[in-house]
């Protein structure tokens, strides 16, 4: 508990530091190798953060380094590198970010922040979950020699069962976990309607999470993910990726 | 002192007076008990000298003398000598001789906790280990285990977690003695904290190294902590990168010359050295196999591992390392506790001089001028306690004559303890 008091204040005096400079040029994120490496809950996780730098405008590099998880400050990717400071995550990077003065949800009532919010949160208990349920054999060891090949990888999945357990995901079927994601999708369908996005035609932070799950989801072939035929079966969400990928990643 | 007035009395031979020597004694047999995975091929080789006693004074050193052979050999704990008259001979003259033995476990372990050589660094850790001469040979032995240890290492502002393998063989040759060793371990490096630097954070994550180890050590000194004559040449080389990612080979070699000069002085001069490299040229040595250099017990006058490149505040090592020190130990003053625990202080007067860098193998002449040139030294004196057999414990007063920018600079009064110094 020590060290997450410490942290906290870390995180304070870096968010009160970090109001009074701009954006510096040498902004770095880093992450694992994408094809070989990276599992796709992390791959999202990454997506969703780039594409909510993007969104507010913010220059950056992308780094990729085998060992981004365990130079990350709490262990988690993506991370990033902005002078002096290290921010992990999106919930903190977008408090970072935010603190520099750069706020995507600066016209949102309070109303409506808490119901982007608690969409956040949904996705965060049902398609992190889910993602999660359907790792096997992540090939996260496939950068280190024998025997480390085969003992990080099962050192990740026992680390991803024991999250699942805690949550009680690990003993549901297959299809309870489909379920679970149709009903997330359906929420999220139902929000989104015909808008540009979820928010009106400004995007937030809600819209960065979500294209980059359900990207992701559509994007990787998963030996028996039956989710990209879920997502597909809305079709506004679908548009909304191809919309939100073509604006801010064809032309970066 | 009052005088005695007394008379030796008369030595008259009496039977108490035997002549051990002349008494004629033939061992009728050697019972060894408490054997149980011990062979008995290893035993019978080692007590045989005992049979061929034929006075009773050479029974009794030769069973002291297989018995001395015996514990050298490592296959007991406990040896007890029980020499009785036989029994079942006939003669006056037969004896029966007893080994009560006790076998050590075939594996050894141990957990502990270290704070290591006068810093913050704290390691702790676990191991099993094994040993067995090897051909009945107490000189030759193999050894082998396995541990995991964590420790941490302020300085450089990370943490390391080890888990490896390792197997050693241990042999004497003409020259000196040698150790042949290989350590497969798995490492796992973090950053400390969050205000460790960066340089070191992009160092963070697992590492597998199997490396082949030759240590070769010529030790005619008196005494390892405290010498006053004598020599030390010790030769270090490792290989890593059969197999595992960590590629590099390592070279390091200290030697140590020690002279005594009038009224118990010992004139010490020392110099160690070491330079790696990487396999291939495009890599770079990881943090935790660089050398680094400076503390109170080897490059006196500088923070531990106070010198060389360094990022944030964090010391970041190099790839080469120079260092060399004259040492002038006297007793101490008007010597208090003379013969008893003054003897376990010296005074010493010392000037230390060094340099850490890394070598671009490219512009070879260059580097090792740099190397050369742009030393750091020292001079002071204080006290010396020797610790035991093992460690040693100095105070002095350091005076930094020669410093680079960026070093950690410790003027004045500077303690050190531990069990490597030069």
């Amino acid at each position: 508990m020590a060290g997450d008091t410490g942290s906290l204040v870390v995180d304070a005096f870096q968010a009160e530091l970090g109001a009074s400079e701009p954006w510096p040029d040498d902004v770095v994120l880093y992450q694992q190798y994408q094809a070989e490496q990276i599992t796709f809950p992390d791959y999202a996780n990454c997506l969703s953060v780039k594409t909510f730098l993007y969104m507010c405008g913010l220059d950056f590099r992308v780094e990729v380094r085998t060992n981004a998880e365990e130079m990350s400050p709490s262990g988690k990717v993506p991370f990033i590198h902005v002078g002096a400071f290290l921010v992990s995550e999106l919930d903190p990077i977008i408090a970072f970010v935010n603190s520099r003065g750069f706020q995507l949800t600066a016209k949102l009532a309070d109303a409506e922040r808490s119901e982007m919010r608690a969409y956040m949160a949904m996705i965060e208990n049902i398609l992190v979950n889910a993602e999660l349920y359907l790792i096997t054999k992540p090939r996260y060891g496939c950068p280190y020699p024998w025997p480390l090949s085969s003992i990080l990888p099962l050192r990740k999945q026992s680390e991803i069962q024991a999250r699942l357990a805690s949550n009680s995901w690990k003993d549901k079927t297959l299809s309870e976990v489909c379920e679970e994601v149709r009903t997330c999708c359906q929420a999220l369908s139902e929000r989104l309607d015909q808008q540009k996005y979820f928010f009106g035609d400004k995007p937030t932070e809600l819209d960065a999470l979500v294209f980059g799950h359900l990207f992701t989801l559509l994007t990787t072939s998963l030996p028996e993910g039956h989710f990209a035929e879920i997502i597909q079966q809305f079709s506004n969400l679908t548009a909304f990726c191809k919309r939100i990928d073509e604006q801010y990643f064809k032309q970066n | 002192m009052g005088t005695v007035h007394a008379k030796a009395p008369e030595v008259t031979p009496t039977e108490d007076d035997i002549r051990f020597e002349r008494i004629p004694a033939r061992v009728e047999r050697v019972i060894v008990e408490g054997v149980g995975r011990t062979k008995d091929d290893i035993i019978i080789k080692e007590v045989r000298p005992i049979l061929e006693s034929s006075t009773f004074q050479e029974m009794v050193q030769n069973s002291h003398e297989v018995k001395r052979r015996m514990e050298r050999l490592g296959l007991f704990k406990q040896i007890g000598i029980f020499i009785d008259t036989c029994k079942d001979s006939g003669g006056q003259t037969g004896y029966e001789v007893t080994f009560e033995v006790r076998e050590f476990r075939p594996v050894s372990g141990g957990i502990n906790t270290l704070i290591g050589n006068n810093d913050a660094s704290l390691t702790r850790g676990y191991s099993c280990n094994f040993s067995k001469p090897v051909n009945a040979n107490p000189d030759i032995l193999l050894s082998g285990g396995i541990y995991q240890f964590h420790g941490s290492y302020p300085w450089s502002g990370y943490k390391e977690t080890d888990r490896g393998v390792e197997l050693d063989l241990t042999f004497p040759s003409f020259l000196g003695s040698h150790s042949l060793r290989w350590d497969g371990v798995w490492r796992d490096l973090r950053a400390l904290s969050r205000t460790t630097s960066f340089a070191v954070r992009e160092q963070a994550g697992h590492s597998l190294k199997s490396s082949l180890k030759h240590v070769f050590v010529r030790d005619r000194r008196d005494d390892t902590i405290l010498p006053s004559r004598g020599s030390l040449i010790r030769l270090t080389q490792e290989y890593a990168g059969i197999g595992g990612n960590v590629e590099f080979s390592k070279q390091e070699l200290e030697v140590q010359f020690n002279k005594s000069l009038f009224w118990d002085t010992v004139v010490q001069l020392s110099l160690a050295g070491g330079v790696m490299r990487p396999l291939h040229s495009k890599d770079e040595v990881r943090i935790n196999d660089r050398f680094f250099l400076g503390g109170p017990l080897t490059l006196r006058g500088f923070n531990m591992k106070g010198v060389g490149p360094h990022s944030d505040g964090n010391a970041l090592g190099a790839e080469a390392y120079w260092l060399c020190a004259a040492h002038i130990y006297t007793p101490l003053p008007f010597r208090p506790g003379k013969g008893g625990f003054g003897d376990l202080f010296r005074t010493h007067f010392f000037i230390n001089g060094g340099n850490l860098g890394n070598v671009n193998f490219n512009n070879l002449h260059g580097s090792l001028r740099d190397v050369g040139s742009e030393f750091r030294w020292a001079c002071g004196g204080g006290v010396v306690l020797r610790l035991g057999r093992v460690a040693r414990m100095e105070l002095n007063y350091v005076v930094p004559m020669a410093v680079q920018q960026g070093d950690g600079v410790n003027p004045g009064l500077q303690f050190g303890i531990g069990l490597s110094f030069l």
